[in-house]
């Protein structure tokens, strides 16, 4: 179909000042059939102020360092727009000057998607440690993370797949989100509107997994990394804020390796100068379990097993079911704090069982087939929240994004964590 | 999963001239805040002359006017497209105030649409009827959802099929959903989908001249939001047609619900951010013939089917001059939260948190007048109730006697308790000093002004079962009274009174009535004391 909404007449309003050079430079695609939305489909953007300066809106040209102008002002169309890394076709390794690679030791689960974590700090800026929270970031950060499929996930790092390349980043007016979608070996493409990706197989324990890998859309990253405010009234106008979920004290607390040099994240963070606020104790930073896919939950000491079914729910489940706990700003909370299920790693289960599902009968949703609660203590097999994370049923699933397979390993750690809990009064 | 059929475009010389001169200088597409869409109608005879308040852009079926800027969404669109795409463009970080309008015809969305933080935004078609949005195909859950934003106007389209949620409005300060449609066809199944029009934990809520129609919860739902307005729309073949839950303020008029296990529902459930609801009023509706079998789970999962109107732990709730007709089991239920669990002893191990926060399993304060009542009560059923059907279609009632299960019903058995001293241990959950206290929340035996009531209901039965119109009261309340009591006096026994509605001594007491509630949106104010001050309706 042909969608241009421009008529005729309009065009010529607005053909003034064409440079053949740019367009090249702007032949922009941020679809997700082979990335054809073009300027002359649906939408076209016209800036409200066309005579902004050029040197904080440039995305090509050539440059030794990451270009952090682009970054706070502009949506580049490539991803090698912004120079983030030595070689602009491989953002797993080589950072620009600013850039640390960090992992989290208990990750999100993406369809068993090797990841690769980057934060960009602008020269001379900090990051505020925060006890429970995701760290205060500067203006001018950046956390770019790149998800790769590896042939096989016992030999990740090998043969792997680079899909996309998420940008989060810390404007003036706060945090947006911009996918870059990897479609050729040398680039990646701005894809506001995200892309699934047929196909898309991995080798899991001698299984081969086929399915439709999602790039999220834009608009989808708030669904996970922002926090609603409990309105209070008319006068109460507040929107909801977007945050960075990951780089939090407990789970950037482990050692990595930077080229040889074994140190713990925060400490080298310390070090490098990008990071204000740590404890002088290590002992005093929380610290959530390393999650392995070859861990067998069967074999935790119950401690162990609370503690890294705890992180799970938290990174998996807790962006969005989260009450206001330890939230900076006062009434707000998760996206889905509002369903009574309250997933956070700081909280104690003991204190209230309901809020980690326990007995709770879910207010939306539901499933006939599981009539006695999110959680039944000691029976997994009738516990509403195991079905969800087993199922790839869109009307059930959850996380409701993000995931097109099921994470077996994680469903055997709360199932396993499921059927240790105390009885409670839903117990079979 | 659909093939998107956008065919890649060839871009001609000319399209360089969509580029601003920014763009040019940056090189890159723009989409960020504060930048403005631009659409000109391609009939224009001028696009150059900024004449644009001579356009016209036309407008929906419902008489809403489409501006000279609105944004036309893949205008071209042809009958069965995948408007995918185009959609997630326009609504990406979309202007303020911006009207966006969905293409005539029915179309295919194969992804969840999530708008976020919009403020002013109109998202329109061209009809409920005239533009249709089939989501049977979509990778998505939830249909459309609005996550934040202020004044959301939502009108004038269908949606079908949703995998999960239809239109999902969450955290939002003022929104106003009207002449639009959220629809599973064929028949009513656990598989169809959850909500249909979803306004959660928002303030300033209009919905309007709606239709909810096959979702597997609940039709047109309104939770853990406050000053809500639900009027003039209708909701068929529903679990519960429409439901108001954990909702301050709200009023609910001139709706038809009819061909739902329940019609119109006010719940409070434990555990939830906004703890209680309350100051509800249900008026001028008619539920009629809400007979179908409760398919749902979770909550709504023990709505009896058969059920014309059904308040849960929801105190303060004012029922009148509905037309409640048809419905097999009852027409109006009122029943605290010990009806589903009377596990009191478990109480505090598993809503201790949300009685501290209000909630309570008790409900007060409900006056049921002025309602029409005919033909209810033939076919009584629901798990939740199975022996007080049978208890009152036996003769192990108060009467002796089978009868017609009653048209209005109330549990008392949480007054009962409340009554004896009984949970007098639970005031200590309400904080001292907090909202809950100052709303009256409380486990102390009921005054009068806390009584459950119902008169000058009309018995609209023919004069042949003029008979079969009954109150009944599956618990007495005086906890003097040992006919409502074990021989230890230490759990209560239910007496199932029961007594012709016309006349009866059972619930025979009155209220002062409710306030209205409006919603103020966009400097409107819509309810009662607003736009429809001269609204017969309101005046009853």
């Amino acid at each position: 179909m042909s969608n241009s909404k421009f008529s005729n007449p309009a065009r010529k309003a607005l053909v003034f000042a064409i440079a053949v050079s740019a367009l090249a430079a702007c032949d922009v695609d941020i679809g997700k059939d082979g990335l054809t939305i073009n300027k002359d489909d649906d939408v076209n953007y016209v800036p409200g102020t066309p005579d902004e300066p050029s040197e904080t809106a440039d995305c090509g040209g050539t440059r030794s360092g990451v270009n952090w102008g682009a970054l706070l002002s502009e949506n580049c169309p490539k991803l090698s727009d912004y120079n983030l890394f030595a070689d602009s076709s491989d953002p797993t390794r080589n950072p620009n000057t600013g850039g640390i690679p960090y992992d989290l030791s208990t990750p999100l689960f993406t369809d068993y998607a090797s990841k690769y974590r980057f934060v960009f700090i602008p020269e001379g800026e900090k990051a505020t440690y925060s006890e429970h929270e995701a760290f205060d970031f500067p203006v001018g950060t950046v956390l770019v993370k790149t998800f790769a499929m590896p042939a096989d996930t016992a030999n990740r790092g090998e043969n792997e797949t680079i899909i996309e390349t998420r940008l989060l980043i810390h404007r003036d007016n706060g945090w947006v989100a911009r996918p870059y979608y990897w479609d050729s070996e040398a680039d990646a493409s701005l894809a506001i509107a995200g892309k699934s990706v047929e196909n898309m197989t991995t080798q899991h324990n001698g299984q081969t997994l086929t399915f439709t890998y999602a790039v999220p859309k834009a608009s989808s990253c708030t669904s996970c990394h922002s926090v609603v405010p409990l309105l209070q009234g008319s006068e109460d106008q507040r929107q909801p804020i977007f945050k960075p979920i990951g780089p939090k004290a407990r789970y950037l607390n482990k050692d990595f390796d930077y080229e040889g040099y074994n140190r713990n994240q925060l400490a080298y963070w310390e070090e490098q100068g990008v990071l204000e606020g740590l404890p002088e104790s290590m002992s005093e930073v929380s610290q959530a379990p390393l999650f392995s896919n070859a861990q067998d939950p069967a074999l935790l000491a119950p401690e162990a097993l609370h503690d890294a079914a705890k992180a799970y729910l938290d990174i998996n489940c807790a962006h969005c079911h989260r009450s206001e706990l330890t939230l900076p700003e006062p009434l707000y909370a998760g996206p889905a704090g509002s369903s009574g299920l309250q997933m956070e790693y700081n909280r104690e289960y003991a204190d209230d069982p309901t809020r980690f599902g326990a007995c709770k009968i879910p207010v939306a949703g539901g499933s006939p087939d599981y009539p006695l609660g999110d959680v039944v203590p000691g029976a997994a097999e009738e516990s509403y929240l195991l079905f969800r994370m087993n199922t790839t049923d869109p009307r059930h699933k959850m996380p409701e994004l993000g995931r097109s397979v099921i994470h077996q390993e994680g469903v055997a750690l709360i199932r396993e964590w499921i059927n240790q809990l105390p009885d409670a009064a839903c117990s079979p | 999963m659909m093939k998107n059929r956008t065919g890649r475009k060839a871009i001609p010389a000319i399209a360089a001239g969509l580029l601003s001169s920014s763009l040019l200088l940056s090189g890159c597409i723009e989409v960020n805040d504060g930048d403005e869409i631009t659409q000109t109608k391609s009939s224009g005879d001028s696009g150059n002359s900024g004449t644009v308040d001579t356009c016209e852009a036309g407008g929906s079926t419902s008489g809403f006017t489409f501006p000279c800027d609105a944004i036309f969404v893949a205008p071209d669109a042809q009958q069965g497209d995948d408007i995918t795409e185009a959609l997630l463009v326009a609504l990406f970080e979309i202007p303020q105030n911006a009207v966006v309008v969905l293409p005539k015809g029915e179309f295919t969305v194969s992804e969840t649409i999530t708008i976020n933080s919009a403020s002013g935004v109109v998202l329109t078609g061209h009809g409920i009827e005239a533009t249709k949005l089939d989501f049977s195909n979509s990778t998505g859950d939830d249909s459309i959802r609005f996550e934040g934003g202020t004044n959301l106007t939502i009108r004038d389209f269908g949606v079908y099929e949703s995998n999960k949620n239809a239109i999902k409005v969450t955290n939002a300060s003022g929104v106003h959903f009207a002449y639009t449609a959220t629809v599973w066809e064929g028949p009513l199944e656990s598989d169809n989908g959850a909500y249909g029009l979803y306004p959660l934990q928002s303030q300033n809520v209009l919905l309007e001249n709606n239709y909810a129609a096959g979702s597997a919860d609940a039709g047109i739902y309104v939770g853990q939001s406050r000053d809500v307005v639900i009027r003039d729309n209708v909701a068929v073949r529903n679990v519960a047609g429409i439901e108001v839950e954990n909702t301050i303020n709200a009023d609910v008029y001139n709706n038809m619900a009819t061909g739902n296990t329940a019609g119109i529902l006010v719940f409070d459930l434990p555990g939830l951010t906004n703890a209680y609801g309350g100051n509800v009023r249900v008026f001028n509706n008619t539920a009629y013939a809400n007979n179908a079998p409760n398919v749902g789970a979770g909550a709504v999962g023990i709505a009896p089917p058969g059920t014309g109107i059904l308040v849960f732990a929801t105190s303060d709730v004012e029922i009148y001059n509905n037309d409640i007709t048809d419905n097999e089991t009852t027409a109006i239920a009122i029943a605290s939260y010990l009806l589903a669990d009377d596990d009191l002893a478990n109480y505090p191990s598993k809503y201790g948190q949300a009685m501290t926060n209000g909630w309570t399993p008790l409900v007060r304060n409900v006056y049921a007048h002025n309602n029409f009542i005919a033909r209810n009560g033939t076919n009584p059923q629901g798990s939740l109730l199975v022996d007080i059907i049978n208890g009152y279609t036996s003769p192990y009632n108060a009467s002796g006697m089978a009868q017609v299960f009653p048209a209005i019903l109330y549990d008392g058995v949480g007054e009962l308790l409340a009554n004896a001293g009984q949970l007098v241990a639970f005031q200590d959950f309400i904080p001292a000093g907090s909202q809950a206290e100052a709303d009256g929340v409380s486990y102390q035996p009921y005054g009068q002004e806390d009584q459950i009531c119902a008169n000058d209901n009309v018995n609209g039965n023919p004069a042949t079962s003029y008979d079969d119109v009954n109150t009944g009261q599956v618990f007495g309340t005086d906890p003097l009274d040992p006919n409502n009591w074990n021989a230890g006096f230490t759990a209560p026994v239910p007496s199932l009174l029961i007594e012709p509605m016309i006349g009866s001594s059972l619930l025979n007491c009155a209220h002062n009535r409710l306030p209205p509630s409006t919603a103020s949106i966009n400097g409107v104010v819509y309810g009662c004391t607003g736009d429809d001050l001269s609204e017969a309706a309101c005046a009853l």
